[in-house]
């Protein structure tokens, strides 16, 4: 049986202070965050899902958790439009999002603890009725924000277990 | 004065585009990576190319390296604006030929500095 390990809490720490930041710099509004959820007690619902990994000397995957509506708001304003004009636009504006709060959430865990990761490119997966199901050698924090509007998102952190002992 | 935006993202080329526009720069074209940047350049010459790093077909880097081979265009400032923001990358970056570096999630008020900081080269 494998011993209980848990993800540090400065990486939480530190993707939540990305998110944050990349929200109110990139789509122009604050985000505010709630009490992280270890584990894999709460599924997300959601309509849009992005995904960075990262790999190093810790491993794993950044992903970006939202609903439809939700995605389109943040869409709009990062393109400074109307979210009644977004077609097109959503996904790539939602790898964009994941990329740079993957990346932002890299170079802060760089500064505080000297590791070099490199990223994936983002992937954005659109839809309804979906279930990522990861191997079980993983550590997951679920970190839940919430827009202006009260519209939920998600940003989880996947850590390979080998990586977080 | 004209903008050359080189990105695979088009959110992000629209996002560079509005900071542009908001800082009183209208003249801007777009390619969606180093060769077709390239592209661009040959037909005309522009004030400043701000490029991404990771891009299919050229990266930002190979990109820059080409341009500052060409004579007609090799003097053409460039801002490159990226998530790479580990030492080593920029060290890379300026080896390549980048003037200045901005890492993202920026604000309008950083790019303007970076801007004006190249252009005043």
């Amino acid at each position: 049986m494998s011993p209980a390990v848990t993800i540090d809490t400065l990486f939480i720490d530190e993707l939540i202070a990305a998110t944050r930041d990349v929200f109110k710099k990139m789509v122009f509004q604050d985000v505010k965050a709630s009490l992280p959820i270890l584990g894999d007690a709460k599924r997300p619902k959601a309509n849009v899902m992005g995904t960075v990994a990262f790999a190093g000397k810790t491993s794993g995957l950044v992903v970006f958790y939202s609903s439809m509506d939700a995605a389109q708001i943040i869409t709009a304003s990062m393109l400074e439009t109307d979210p009644g004009h977004i077609t097109g636009e959503l996904a790539d504006a939602i790898g964009e999002l994941t990329n740079m709060i993957a990346g932002s959430f890299r170079t802060r865990v760089a500064h505080a603890k000297g590791e070099m990761w490199a990223i994936s490119v983002p992937t954005v997966t659109v839809g309804s009725d979906f279930y990522t199901k990861y191997c079980s050698d993983v550590q997951r924090v679920l970190c839940p924000f919430h827009m202006k509007n009260k519209a939920e998102l998600f940003v989880e952190l996947i850590v390979t277990r080998s990586a977080a002992q | 004065m004209r903008f050359l935006i080189v990105d695979d993202s088009s959110t992000m080329r629209r996002i560079i585009i509005n900071t542009l526009n908001k800082l009183g720069h209208q003249d801007v074209a777009e390619a969606g990576n180093g060769r077709e940047g390239l592209d661009r350049l040959t037909a005309g010459p522009v004030d400043l190319i701000i490029t991404d790093w990771n891009m299919p077909e050229m990266s930002g880097i190979d990109f820059i390296r080409t341009v500052r081979s060409m004579p007609a265009i090799k003097d053409t400032p460039v801002l490159m604006i990226t998530t790479n923001a580990a030492k080593d990358d920029i060290v890379e970056a300026l080896k390549a030929g980048v003037n200045s570096y901005m890492v993202k999630p920026f604000t309008p008020d950083i790019m303007k500095e970076k801007i004006e900081a190249v252009l005043a080269r």
